[in-house]
């Protein structure tokens, strides 16, 4: 589903990512884990297209596209979501609208009519349920005045609605108390499919006790420098990243 | 033999003359008299003011600009600028002059209210425009002021009485058309104690090369009353428009003015409002969306007279291609206006990398124990917020239309008349795409 040959990126003119391989097959979830300053946050920039980081080598391939020519939307169109480690507050935008628009817009892209206002409510509710996100909260702006802990239920809320084949979960834990945890990870787990996968960036071994991945990368120094199973999470909860910087130094 | 000099502005004057008032009433004849006399120590505002300093008016005053009423007005062309599902008293005005057989005017003698043209009430009704009309515009140094005084063909007249309430809007209509008009449109709404009106002025073009509207709206709000005005320019590429506004407020009592500057070439606009009462509220606000190169300019004045008297200001811009957006708002706080609470914010979004925007907000607090604020901000598009809509699957500039009409809605949601909402609102939507 997502092959990622060699990606190297840069901001401002300074190079973040250095060479990463990644693949993604469908029905599997990957963790990547690493250090503060590792480039996990870009890789996530980089593959929803955020336009201020600089693709200086490498490619991208989802589903058979080359995913670096297309814009946001169209990554979006195509089934990719991207779950923001800081939702962006928007005045004035009622939540409601703007997945609505999303929705359709999603839905025009691929051929499709868009839905009739009854299918869409009954929709609306479903996922709603799935985060125990409060229906008061579908007429208030865009994430603003919400809660830390409903700031990343009304992101997971959204990829629900999507329903994309790939979701990237940036940090998305960071900041939230247990049961906030618990909800977005059993959102998660209730998205899950054999079709569909998710990426789940993450700093803490505590979000993956929710979410089980297949894999666990380690993310250091813009490349992956290690890949285990579930129990590489458990060993960096543990050990922290020094031993395996200094194995990756050493094959260097 | 000397030679005689002449100078722009005296014959740009006697270009206005050659209207006949002699018909009216003794007391309108010195108003106009008056006015021209302040006009003999007055000229064209240069940039050398600090209230013009971003507005140019040079050239101007060589323009043969001439008051003209319209002929063979056509029915359809004025229907055109009817705001669709709005119910109203329609009152329109060609240049400045009165189109009867477009109108719809309430006139009883003892009526709950008056709905008509200026000229009408001056001989019908003058015991109650007597009291009013010009008591706020008698500036002496303001050159517009004095020649819309001097030379005013018409304008709408609204008057509620005591404790009554307009059973609709009502909806003055101004028109130009014809090459090298000046029209003179001036309005005069009062509403007496508490009473209730609602009232839309847009100003529209049928056809025109060139033309100056030179309008005032003069204001009474007794006590207790509440006055919502809505003012909507749109005028076409080839006209400047300068506007002077003007309000004064009695007693806990309410006004308020949206104005929405849409179209045009150059629209200025003056508001100066006088709590003059305590436990009054003025809120004023402003919607801008402005593209190609037109340049608008929004002055206001809030004189906070008494005390307990609340004023709110939100002017929101967005500002495309050359285009320019200009607020200089001064809040006047007088040494008795205790508890004043004097609220005004200013935000511009720039488009291009052409737009300008200029905020001038200026406080003269006298008093001790007063809550004023001002906030203005200039800046470019939310990326982040662009970004994240998106990431969703929203096309660039779906995301655009979304994020602006979010900016531009707080500002229209104060306009409480849907169908001028709407409209308003048109036209806005209209103007976020560039023009070049």
């Amino acid at each position: 589903m997502l092959k990622i040959n060699g990606l190297k990126a840069e901001i401002n003119g300074k190079e973040i990512l250095k060479g990463l391989n990644l693949e993604v097959k469908p029905g599997e979830v990957h963790a990547i884990m690493g250090p503060n300053g590792s480039g996990k946050s870009t890789l996530a920039s980089v593959l929803a297209g955020r336009e201020e980081y600089e693709v200086t080598d490498g490619d991208v391939d989802f589903d058979g596209q080359d995913l670096l020519d297309l814009s946001p939307e169209q990554r979006a169109g195509e089934g990719l979501f991207l779950a923001f480690q800081y939702p962006v507050e928007i005045p004035g935008v009622s939540n409601i609208n703007f997945i609505k628009t999303a929705v359709n817009e999603v839905r025009e892209y691929n051929g499709l009519p868009n839905l009739e206002t009854k299918e869409f409510m009954k929709l609306l509710k479903e996922k709603q349920q799935l985060v125990e996100l409060s229906g008061k909260l579908a007429n208030r702006s865009v994430n603003e005045g919400f809660s830390g802990g409903e700031k990343k239920r009304n992101e997971i809320f959204q990829m629900a609605m999507l329903n994309p084949k790939l979701g990237i979960l940036d940090e998305t834990d960071s900041g939230l108390d247990i049961d906030a945890l618990r909800i977005v990870a059993n959102g998660v787990n209730e998205l899950k499919t054999k079709d569909n996968a998710f990426v789940v960036v993450t700093h803490y071994q505590r979000l993956l006790d929710y979410i089980v991945p297949d894999f666990v990368h380690v993310l250091y120094d813009g490349r992956i420098v290690k890949t285990g199973t579930k129990e590489l999470a458990l060993d960096l909860e543990e050990k922290g990243y020094d031993w395996i910087i200094d194995e990756f130094k050493e094959t260097v | 033999m000397s030679t005689l000099t002449i100078s722009d502005k005296e014959r740009f004057l006697i270009n206005q003359e050659g209207q006949d008032f002699s018909h009216e009433a003794k007391t309108f004849i010195k108003i106009r008299e008056l006015a021209l006399k302040n006009l003999k120590d007055l000229d064209f505002p240069t940039k050398k003011l600090e209230n013009w300093k971003y507005t140019n008016l040079r050239g101007i005053s060589k323009i043969e600009f001439r008051p003209q009423s319209a002929i063979n007005i056509i029915a359809e062309k004025v229907k055109a600028h009817k705001i669709p599902n709005l119910d109203a008293y329609t009152l329109v005005f060609v240049n400045g002059f009165f189109s009867p057989e477009f109108s719809d005017t309430a006139e009883e003698k003892d009526g709950k209210f008056v709905v008509t043209n200026l000229n009408t009430a001056k001989k019908k009704f003058i015991k109650f425009v007597e009291p009013y009309l010009g008591f706020q515009t008698r500036a002496k140094d303001q050159f517009f002021v004095n020649l819309n005084s001097a030379f005013s063909q018409d304008g709408a007249f609204v008057y509620v009485k005591a404790q009554q309430k307009l059973d609709k809007p009502v909806h003055i209509i101004n028109l130009v058309d014809g090459d090298l008009v000046a029209a003179y449109p001036r309005n005069l709404i009062v509403a007496e104690k508490l009473s209730e009106a609602q009232v839309v002025v847009s100003y529209e073009t049928i056809d025109t090369a060139s033309a100056l509207s030179n309008v005032i709206n003069e204001v009474f709000v007794a006590e207790g009353a509440h006055v919502q005005m809505d003012k909507i320019q749109n005028e076409n590429k080839n006209t400047t428009h300068i506007s002077a506004d003007y309000a004064v407020q009695h007693k806990d009592s309410t006004f308020t003015i949206n104005t929405i500057p849409a179209n045009g070439k150059l629209i200025r606009n003056n508001l100066s409002i006088l709590l003059d009462g305590t436990g009054c509220t003025a809120n004023l606000n402003g919607a801008i969306c402005l593209n190609g190169d037109i340049h608008v300019d929004n002055q206001t004045y809030v004189n906070h007279a008494q005390p307990n008297c609340d004023s709110n200001e939100l002017y929101k811009a967005v500002v495309n291609d050359q285009a320019a957006s200009i607020f200089n708002g001064k809040i006047y706080v007088n040494k008795i206006a205790q508890q004043t609470n004097a609220f005004q914010s200013n935000a511009n979004i720039l488009m291009s990398n052409d737009a300008k925007a200029n905020s001038k907000p200026q406080l003269e607090i006298y008093a001790d124990d007063v809550k004023c604020s001002h906030g203005c901000t200039i800046g470019q598009f939310d990326d982040e917020a662009l970004f994240y809509l998106r990431a969703r699957g929203i096309k660039e500039s779906t995301a655009k239309k979304v994020l602006l009409e979010a900016f531009i809605g707080e500002v229209l949601d104060k306009i409480k008349i849907e169908a001028v909402r709407d409209y308003a609102s048109a036209l806005i939507t209209k103007n976020f795409n560039s023009k070049n």
